[in-house]
C-alpha cells in the first residue's frame, strides 16, 4: 500500500470546499471569507470560478443557487475521515516516550487497541540523532510528567502556579508564575516554559524556565484574567557577519542557521556573503560559540560588544596554543 | 501570467525551489539558471502565495533577491507544510470525493453499480463505472472507505473513524497531536489531522527548528518501508558542490535516517553493495526513491552497521578502507569552570571523557573520521589546551585556523583583557 501526504484529499482546496458545504446556505462573501481563511494568497482568484455555479457548467457541481443563496447539493455535511496514513502516524507517536506527557498509560493503551493492526509510520528504530545532547529530560519520571501536565494545563487555562525551581545559575527561586508557552528543543531534548513572574497581581518580569528544573509546583487557585501580551519577549538582538566561499562555508552556514531570521547579501565576485542574523538575547552565548565553530571562514563584524566577546575567546585560545 | 495555477502536480520541482528560497536567500532570478524563467516566476508566485508573510525581498545591484526568512523558534505552524496542501486534481476527483462520501453516509454499504446509480440519481451526473471503481479503490487504500467482498460483489462503506471523534475520545490526544505536529517526525501528517479537526496550536514552540526538513519527508515512507521489508532502493543523489541537474544513480540498502539537530541536515545511512561500504547521503539531495528487491544479506549488513555506528562522530564512516587505521583524536580542555565540564559531558557523543582533576580534562574520540569532530571542537575556542592524534593535517588546520582568527580579531584589539 502506497500512501502519500501529497494528495488532494489533504489539500487546501478540498478543505475550503468541505467548510463551504458544511454551511446550510452561504453567500459569496461568506465563501470568500472561508477561502481567505483556508486557502493560499491567490485562492480567491481561482476557487470561486469552480465552486460557484457557472452557466456553462464548468464548475464542480457542488453548489446550487436557491433564493439568492448558495446551497450545498449534498445531503449531509462532509465528513473528515481519519485516513490510513494519519492512523499510522498516530500509531507512531504512541511509541514516543514523550506521549506520556500528554496521555495516561490507560488512554495510551486504549488508543493503541483502537489502532490494532495499524503499522506505525515510523519507529525509533528508523531514526538516529547524531548530535543530540546527552542530558535530555527524563520523560519516564512520574514527577516530571506531573510537572509538565500542570504547566501545560496552566498555559491553556491561564492558571497561576506556585513554582520553586533551580535556575541555570544554580539559584533556588520561588514565586507565582503564569506559564504562557511551552518550548521544546530537539537539540537539548528538553522542554521549557515561557512564563511571567507575578507579584501583587501584576507582571513583574518574564523568563524561561526549564521544566526539568522544577522542584515544587502547585496551583494557587487563581486565574489570570487579563490578556496575555508577549510583547517583545523574548528580546532580540542582531549580529552582522561575513562568510567566505571557502570550505563550502556559505551553504553550511545557511543550513545550520536556517532556523534564524536573517538578511543576506552576496558579493558575486568573491562569493562572500554578508548576513545580519537576529537571535534571542538569552541565546547569545550559544550563538557566539556556534559562529566561532566556523573558524576563520566566518567573521563576526559587529556589533562591537559581540565582536569583542569573540576576540576574547580567540585571544585566549591563541595564548593556549602559543604560550 | 496566463496558465498559472496555485496547485502543483510535481512536488519534486517545488521542493527544489522552496529549499533554494529557504537556504539560499541570496540568489536572484538570473541565478536559478537551471530552470526556465517561466518556471522561476511560477514557483516564486507559489512561494509568495503560500508563504507571503515569511518572504523577504531585498533589492541589490544584481536584482531582487527573494528569501524565506522565518524565526522558526517562534512560529506555531511550519509554513512549508502548505506545499503539501497544494496537490492538483481534476474536476472528477473533487466531485467524486464529495459525492461518494455523501451517499455512503446514507447507505451502510453499496456496490460499485449502486454507487454509480446513486450518484446519477442524487446529483444528476453519470460517471463511467471504471472512473468510480478507480476512485473507490483509491479511497479504500487511503482508509476513507472499507471494501468487503460478499460472494462475487464488492461492497463499499464509509469508514467510521472520524478525525474529530478520535481526538475527542482520548483525553490528552489533542495536545499530543498538536505538539508532535511540530515537534515530531513527519509532523505534516499530524498537521493534516489538526486541519481536519479544526485544531490550532497556540502553545507549543520548537527551538532549533529546521522547518525545511518537512520537504524531505516526502521520501520517508518509501525509505522506511524498504528498511522494514529489508529491501534495496534506487535513487538519484545530487552532489553538494555541483549545480547541474544530472545527479548520480545509486542502489543501496537503507538502514537508518541520521538527524543532525545542530547542523540542520538529515541523511540516509545506507549500504552501497557495489562499493561494499556504508555511506550517509544528504536527504535534501536525494530524489526519486524507488523500492527494489529484497536484500538477502540484510541482517548481516545491519549487524555490521550497528557495530560501526558508535564510531561515527557525526555521519561519516570515514575512508579507512583507503587510508587504513586512523589514530584517535585526543583533545585536552581547560575546565576551570564547572559548566565546561558539564558541556563536554552532555556533548561528547561517543567520546571518552576523563577528568584530570587539575582543571583540565581529556576527551578521546576513537572515530572513523576525526575531522568531523573539529567543527564542534571549535565551539570550545578559548578552552582547548592541545590536540593530539587524529592526523597531522587536522592538527595543522586547527593551528592555522586559530592563527588566522587571531589575525582577524585580535590585531586591532589591544584593549582586550
Amino acid at each position: 500500500m502506497k500512501q502519500t501526504i501529497f494528495s488532494e484529499i489533504y489539500g487546501a482546496y478540498f478543505r475550503i470546499v468541505s467548510e463551504v458545504l458544511s454551511k446550510q446556505a452561504a453567500s459569496e462573501n461568506v465563501i470568500n471569507d472561508i477561502i481567505i481563511k483556508n486557502g493560499f494568497a491567490d485562492s480567491v482568484l481561482f476557487v470561486p470560478q469552480k465552486l460557484l455555479p457557472q452557466d456553462d457548467n464548468s464548475d464542480w457541481g457542488l453548489l446550487r443557487k436557491k433564493d439568492g443563496k448558495l446551497i450545498s447539493v449534498l445531503s449531509h455535511k462532509p465528513v473528515q475521515i481519519m485516513t490510513a496514513l494519519q492512523k499510522m502516524w498516530l500509531k507512531a507517536i504512541l511509541s514516543d516516550p514523550r506521549i506520556r506527557l500528554f496521555m495516561t498509560d490507560e488512554e495510551i493503551s486504549k488508543l493503541d487497541k483502537k489502532l490494532d493492526g495499524v503499522k506505525p509510520l515510523f519507529t525509533d528504530r528508523h531514526f538516529h540523532f547524531t548530535d543530540r545532547y546527552g542530558d535530555g529530560d527524563d520523560y519516564s519520571s512520574e514527577e516530571y510528567i506531573q510537572h509538565f501536565r500542570m504547566v501545560l494545563k496552566a498555559a491553556k487555562e491561564r492558571k497561576i502556579l506556585d513554582i520553586q525551581f533551580t535556575s541555570g545559575h544554580g539559584k533556588l527561586m520561588r514565586g507565582c508564575y503564569l506559564p504562557v508557552k511551552i518550548e521544546y528543543s530537539p537539540k537539548n531534548d528538553k522542554f521549557r516554559t515561557y512564563c511571567f513572574l507575578l507579584k501583587n497581581g501584576e507582571v513583574k518580569k518574564s523568563g524561561i524556565m526549564n521544566i526539568g528544573r522544577i522542584d515544587f509546583i502547585s496551583e494557587t487557585g487563581q486565574v489570570w484574567e487579563n490578556a496575555v501580551d508577549m510583547g517583545d519577549f523574548p528580546q532580540k538582538s542582531h549580529v552582522d557577519i561575513k562568510v567566505t566561499a571557502e570550505r563550502n562555508a556559505v551553504e553550511r552556514f545557511m543550513m545550520e542557521f536556517a532556523s534564524f531570521k536573517k538578511q543576506t547579501d552576496r558579493d558575486l565576485e568573491t562569493g562572500e556573503c554578508k548576513i545580519r542574523l537576529w537571535y534571542d538575547n538569552q541565546n547569545e552565548t550559544e550563538v557566539l560559540i556556534r559562529l566561532l565553530s566556523f573558524g576563520p571562514v566566518l567573521e563576526i563584524l559587529g556589533p562591537d560588544g559581540f565582536r569583542k566577546q569573540a576576540a576574547e575567546r580567540v585571544k585566549k585560545q591563541y595564548g593556549l596554543l602559543h604560550n | 501570467m496566463a496558465g498559472f495555477s496555485e496547485l502543483i502536480k510535481n512536488f519534486e520541482k517545488t521542493r527544489d525551489y522552496m529549499r533554494d528560497f529557504f537556504i539560499y536567500g541570496f540568489k536572484v532570478r538570473g541565478e536559478f539558471s537551471r530552470k526556465s524563467s517561466r518556471t522561476y516566476d511560477d514557483e516564486k508566485r507559489r512561494a509568495e502565495s503560500w508563504l507571503g508573510e515569511y518572504l523577504r525581498y531585498d533589492d541589490s545591484i544584481r536584482g531582487r533577491q527573494i528569501s524565506i526568512s522565518v524565526d522558526s523558534g517562534h512560529i506555531y505552524e511550519n509554513p512549508l507544510y502548505r506545499a503539501y496542501y497544494s496537490k492538483s486534481f481534476t474536476d472528477n476527483d473533487i466531485k467524486l470525493h464529495f459525492y461518494i462520501t455523501d451517499i455512503l453516509q446514507d447507505n451502510a454499504q453499496l456496490t460499485l453499480k449502486e454507487t454509480v446509480e446513486e450518484i446519477d440519481e442524487r446529483f444528476g451526473v453519470m460517471f463511467e463505472e471504471q472512473t468510480v471503481r478507480n476512485k473507490l479503490k483509491e479511497y479504500a487504500e487511503e482508509g476513507i472507505i472499507t471494501a468487503k467482498k460478499q460472494g462475487k460483489a464488492a461492497y463499499f462503506s464509509l469508514s467510521a473513524d472520524k478525525c474529530g471523534d478520535i481526538l475527542n475520545e482520548f483525553e490528552g490526544l489533542k495536545d499530543a497531536v498538536t505538539f508532535f505536529s511540530e515537534g515530531g517526525h513527519f509532523g505534516i501528517a499530524g498537521n493534516s489531522i489538526m486541519k481536519a479537526a479544526g485544531l490550532k496550536n497556540n502553545i507549543f514552540l520548537i527551538k532549533h527548528n529546521y522547518i525545511v526538513h518537512t520537504l524531505e519527508d516526502i521520501l520517508l515512507p518509501d525509505i522506511i518501508t524498504a528498511i522494514d521489508e529489508k529491501r534495496y532502493i534506487e535513487f538519484r543523489s545530487f552532489s553538494a558542490k555541483r549545480t547541474d541537474d544530472e545527479g548520480r544513480d545509486f542502489r543501496a540498502m537503507p538502514l537508518e535516517i541520521f538527524c543532525s539537530v545542530q547542523t540542520g541536515r538529515r541523511y540516509l545511512a545506507a549500504y552501497i553493495p557495489e562499493q561494499k561500504r556504508f555511506h550517509a547521503f544528504r536527504l535534501d539531495r536525494i530524489k526519486k526513491v524507488v523500492l527494489k528487491n529484497a536484500c538477502p544479506d540484510f541482517n548481516i549488513i545491519e549487524e555490521k552497521f550497528f557495530a560501526n555506528k558508535p564510531r561515527c562522530f557525526g555521519v561519516s564512516f570515514g575512508s579507512r578502507h583507503e587510508h587504513g587505521y586512523t589514530e584517535p583524536l585526543v583533545i585536552t580542555f581547560r575546565t576551570d569552570e564547572d559548566y565546561i565540564l558539564n558541556r563536554l559531558e552532555r556533548e561528547k557523543r561517543c567520546g571518552t571523557l576523563v577528568n584530570n582533576n587539575d582543571g583540565t580534562c581529556t576527551l578521546t574520540l576513537d572515530v572513523f573520521d576525526p575531522n568531523e569532530a573539529m567543527h564542534w571542537a571549535k565551539s570550545f575556542i578559548g578552552r582547548i589546551i592541545r590536540i593530539e592524534g587524529g592526523s597531522e593535517a587536522i592538527r595543522k588546520k586547527f593551528n592555522d585556523d586559530i592563527n588566522r582568527m587571531y589575525g582577524m580579531y585580535c590585531n586591532e584589539t589591544d584593549d582586550i583583557q
